[in-house]
């Protein structure tokens, strides 16, 4: 007797918390942005569009707003600490008083912060610093404005010429391959090598090497720009002398975030291979081939000419060894550029593009993208959304973006990039501005299953580099089975994993 | 004379043991009064001319002292309404026995055994739909949730163990229930009280994933914000680390101190009252 | 007002007035977001691709059966548990016993705070900073495992090594708490007893076994049983130390949730998970107490 009506009171607790699930399901808005509070910001401006002189309707309020970025990351930062010039352009310009405050998270969990908070349609955050490859995840749900929108009401952010489509493909648009808009630069960066030139234009290195190798190392940035994967190879092992606790190469192995990945494109696709189909969403048969399967390959006996513990170097770790003296080159974000330079490395390092695949005669390189585009949250009110804004359109004004360049962040507009002082800024700016084409860097998929997507072939690859997995080829068919699936439940491939997945799971 | 040696060296044994489970710590200890190069240092430097730099950096930088303070309250506040909730429970558990007091002790106790992710999840949907995320009202009453099984354990434990004699007596003197729970018995399991707020505050005062998720900026603890400010733009930031760590655990450390034959008793969920 | 005072003195309804408080905790708090959590795992709510809630049936279940690497996380985490739990309570005991004669020692209370310091480290502090004394170059480990024995381990990079590192520092970490409970368990024997056990010149053995063990049991269990809970969430430590890899070395159960409901926000797949972790804690719960006797020693 009791055992029953308590069965029927548990059944009848879970009907009511699938109805109960189901409701607040429903409640998240989805797809695109419609209009609420967007709209609302932008009409009340339409009188001021333009940027005119004059009062906004904001005139006289104060106002506080809060920027998400990267912690221990300085372009974020800087956006934060140059915000007071901002301050006093809007009070001058505008009639408000605005400050602003900077919440921070590290790279891996950033997103998880941001989503957390925009899935409640909180403002706590106005504008959000992302990582590129987030972009889809934070337009599906609703959670961003659309840029496109903001640009038919502002045409001064309309009429912003980017340096390069690229910048255009890798910061704003998702889907990937369409003309939708849904973040603006905060930050350019591309993946680049830096290098200690005190070792390279020393004679008697350059003479043992000659001696051992064949050809002279090389000494300008012209000679790297031709530098291929293989020379680059053997000078790596030239400079690996463990017992003078210098090493030849870095690269990125960690399992955290993206740090494997990162560093491993730019192989794959300087050797002509690709990680996806873009347009069918295909990955199996794309990302597991035997060109794909070398690059992996290669990339990981770089290993062999990095200092010990080499399986868990991120960011971070290669920043500390490099300004430690133990290593003689190392893949690396150009960002961090201002901390890898440091005031006793100051003449001793060359930044230069990556080493390139010999292909048809020619040397190609195509290296990661990096940086992040900024985002403003849908769920600011008619001020913060308006503030938000003026504060972009401040942001790409020629002199904000010098001074951003000056204090160590990447601009990303034609008119800085191109003026003619500007590789001379930042020992990196030569680098970064040669890097960031079309031709020579790419970004990773856009896609709202990025993370999923990501932390499966993060676990597939380190396995890789440990020794868990032995065969390259294998460890990319287990990621491309995974990945396959994964599309395919979201919809974006056609195609469902082949019958040769079925052993993956 | 063997004897005072053998016991001299018994000391010197547990003295070494103790110090060798502290080494650790000690070493982060240190690693808040160097700089970053010396934490880094190959060979490790065990002396070296210490700096409060990192402390001074540490405390006048972002909002240390609006963590440390949402650390305090948030902990404080948790706690203690967990120990007032656990003890009218674990009161009535032992003194009245209701139906269910079996089933629901052991329901409390295996609550806390599914992982944290896995709690957070509806939690957090919870929170969302109710508007309680960032709110102190929120993360407050979560973490007294999380210590309200392991204080009524204890309790019952205790408040088993005083004689109903007590109760009656009160009570035929014409005392109130009240004047029982809170003038007879309480003080009687103080042990227990001390215990329970030891232990919870531990787990409380280091909790990162809950608040982390369901807190905000306005709730942010210190462990989050050590999670936060890991890297700086030179790599880790290992000065910052270590000196907040040191900071965080004095308050902790002190309490063990100072209220250690407390818990020590305490520990022995009532089955005993006098020294350990 | 009158009645809920009348209902404070009224025998028969105070009982349940005073656990009113408690209930209500449990409910709202445990009982709720169970229930929802129960709920959201038949369906597919994932919070990036802004779609609306579709009903799957038991379709996550089945891909969670299906999918091998949660039955190795669940295989990790089943032997982070009882390894770490044993050995933690060998030693804790161990130690315990050792610490038990030391009443009088000089500097006790400070002997024992230090003692029981790395159970007050921030998980996420300890994490990283073991990852700075495990590292290779930079880590004093390394450096006196070169100085003494000629070799350099790199522990948290190599797939052989990270799993037994970081059961390592949770060892370390936890078994000040089994000391702990073993110096209240010992405490609980009746001096009297051992004093008898003393004059009659009883062997240790029988000591350990007919004294201390029955009146400590209860104590002992419930502080392993409390590690043993503890010890199946294991999170903060392990993910900040290794990232759950290399590979998957180290991804514990804790870990695979906390991926798919805050890396991929896949919501109603990880509560179909949450509950089978669940299901599996009160299994192990419910064995525990069966063998705590739980009941007998109230009677």
């Amino acid at each position: 007797m009791k055992t029953k009506s308590v069965s029927i009171v548990v059944m009848l607790a879970i009907l009511f918390t699938m109805i109960l699930s189901a409701c607040s399901g429903n409640k998240s808005d989805n797809g695109t942005p419609t209009s609420g509070g967007n709209s609302g910001g932008t009409s009340s401006t339409s009188g001021t569009s333009g940027g005119d002189e004059g009062s906004s309707p904001l005139a006289g309020k104060k106002i506080e707003m809060s920027i998400l970025g990267i912690g221990g990351w300085l372009p974020s930062s800087l956006s934060v600490d140059m915000s007071p010039d901002f301050a006093a352009y809007a009070k001058e310009k505008y009639g408000y008083d605005v400050t602003f405050t900077f919440e921070e998270a590290p790279f891996t969990s950033l997103f998880q912060k941001a989503a957390a908070s925009l899935s409640t349609k909180s403002q706590e955050f106005n504008i959000i610093i992302s990582d590129s490859q987030w972009l889809g995840a934070f337009a599906e749900p609703g959670w961003i404005v659309s840029v496109n929108e903001i640009m038919e009401q502002e045409p001064e952010l309309k009429n912003i010429e980017w340096f390069d489509p690229v910048v255009e493909k890798a910061y704003m648009t998702y889907p990937d391959g369409t003309d939708q808009l849904w973040g603006m630069p905060q930050e350019g960066d591309v993946m680049v090598l830096y290098v200690r030139k005190d070792l390279l234009s020393d004679p008697n290195e350059q003479a043992n090497f000659k001696a051992k190798y064949g050809f002279d190392l090389p000494q300008t940035f012209e000679d790297f720009e031709k530098l291929t994967i293989d020379k680059y190879l053997k000078m790596a092992e030239f400079f690996t002398r463990p017992e003078q606790d210098l090493y030849g190469a870095a690269v990125q192995y960690s399992k955290e975030y993206d740090y494997f990945t990162g560093s491993l494109y730019p192989f794959i696709w300087s050797s002509g291979g690709e990680i996806w189909d873009q347009n069918t969403g295909d990955v199996y048969g794309v990302l597991n081939t035997e060109n794909n399967a070398k690059a992996l390959e290669t990339m990981v006996s770089i290993k062999n000419y990095m200092p010990p513990g080499a399986e868990n170097y991120g960011i971070a770790q290669i920043t500390e060894a490099f300004t430690q003296g133990k290593l003689f080159s190392a893949y690396q974000w150009a960002a961090v550029g201002g901390a890898m330079v440091t005031p006793e490395l100051q003449d001793k390092v060359l930044i230069v593009p990556i080493p390139g695949y010999e292909v048809n005669g020619e040397i190609r390189r195509i290296t990661s993208i990096g940086g992040q585009p900024w985002v403003i949250n849908k769920f600011n009110d008619e001020d913060h959304m308006r503030v938000a804004i003026d504060f972009l359109k401040w942001w790409y004004l020629p002199e904000t973006q010098i001074e951003y360049a000056k204090r160590g962040g990447n601009p990303t507009t034609k008119a800085v990039l191109e003026s003619p002082d500007f590789e001379s800024i930042q020992p990196w700016f030569r680098a970064y501005k040669y890097s960031l084409t079309e031709e020579r860097s790419r970004d990773f998929w856009h896609h709202p299953k990025y993370s999923e997507m990501l932390s499966v072939q993060q676990e597939a690859f380190t396995s890789y580099a440990t020794g868990g997995e032995k065969d390259p080829l294998k460890t990319l068919e287990t990621v491309a089975c995974k990945q396959q699936q994964i599309l395919y439940d979201a919809g974006t491939a056609k195609n469902a994993p082949p019958a040769a997945c079925a052993s993956v799971k | 004379m063997a004897k005072r040696v053998r016991q001299g060296l018994y000391y010197v044994l547990l003295w070494l043991v103790s110090i060798g489970f502290f080494l650790p710590v000690f070493w982060i200890f240190l690693a808040a009064f160097k700089t970053k190069d010396q934490i880094l240092a190959i060979p490790p430097e065990w002396f070296f001319t210490p700096t409060l730099e990192n402390i001074r950096n540490m405390v006048i930088g972002l909002n240390f002292g609006k963590y440390a303070m949402n650390s305090v309250i948030v902990s404080l506040s948790a706690v203690t309404i967990a120990l007032i909730v656990s003890f009218f429970a674990s009161y009535s558990f032992s003194r009245f026995k209701p139906k269910g007091t079996d089933f629901l002790m052991f329901l409390l106790l295996s609550m806390r055994m599914v992982p944290g992710a896995a709690v957070v999840v509806p939690i957090y949907l919870m929170y969302t739909a109710l508007g309680w995320k960032d709110t102190y009202f929120g993360i407050i009453l979560f973490y007294a949730m999380f210590s309200i099984p392991f204080s009524v354990w204890i309790l019952k434990g205790f408040i088993d163990g005083v004689s109903l004699r007590y109760d009656e007596t009160a009570l035929v003197n014409g005392g109130s229930r009240f004047h029982v729970m809170f003038k007879v018995v309480l003080p009687q399991v103080k042990p227990g009280l001390v215990a329970a707020f030891i232990f919870n505050m531990i787990f409380v005062w280091n909790e990162f994933l809950f608040n982390f998720i369901i807190g905000g900026k306005n709730v942010t603890t210190i462990p989050v914000a050590l999670a936060s400010g890991l890297y700086k733009t030179h790599g880790v930031d290992w000065t910052f680390i270590a000196s907040l760590s040191l900071v965080y655990m004095l308050p902790l450390i002190l309490m063990i101190y100072f209220f250690q034959r407390y818990l020590l008793v305490g520990m022995t969920f009532g089955t005993v009252r006098g020294e350990v | 007002m009158k009645g809920l005072a009348k209902s404070l003195h009224d025998r028969n309804l105070l009982p349940y007035v005073l656990l009113v408080p408690v209930l209500i905790f449990f409910i709202v708090w445990n009982v709720l977001p169970l229930l929802w959590m129960v709920g959201l795992s038949f369906y597919k709510y994932d919070i990036t691709t802004g779609e609306p809630l579709k009903f799957l049936g038991l379709t996550n279940y089945k891909g969670i059966f299906e999918n091998t690497g949660i039955w190795q996380a669940l295989s990790k985490t089943f032997w982070f548990v009882i390894i770490g739990v044993g050995l933690e309570t060998i030693l804790g005991m161990a130690l315990g016993f050792l610490f038990w004669g030391s009443a009088k020692m000089p500097g006790r209370r400070l002997a024992l705070t230090l003692l029981f310091s790395p159970m007050i480290l921030t998980p996420v502090a300890a994490g990283t900073f073991f990852r700075l004394i495990y590292d290779p170059v930079f880590g004093i480990a390394n450096y006196y495992l070169k100085q003494w024995f000629g070799i350099t381990v790199n522990f948290l990079g190599d797939a052989k090594w990270a799993y037994p590192a970081v059961l390592l520092v949770d060892i370390w970490m936890w078994t000040p708490f089994m000391i702990l409970m073993t110096l209240a368990a010992l405490g609980s024997v009746p001096k009297a007893e051992l004093e008898a056990a003393e004059v009659d010149r009883l062997p240790w053995i029988k000591r350990l076994w007919h004294i201390v063990l029955p009146h400590g049991k209860f104590i002992l269990m419930l502080g392993i049983l409390l590690r043993t809970i503890d010890s199946f969430k294991t999170m903060d430590l392990v993910y900040t130390m290794t990232s759950g890899g290399p590979g998957n070395a180290t991804e514990l159960i804790a870990i695979s949730l906390f991926r798919r409901a805050f890396e991929a926000f896949t919501m109603g797949n990880a509560s179909a998970l949450a509950i089978i972790t669940l299901l599996i804690a009160i299994a192990f719960t419910s064995i525990y107490l069966y063998i705590l006797n739980y009941k007998e020693r109230r009677a």
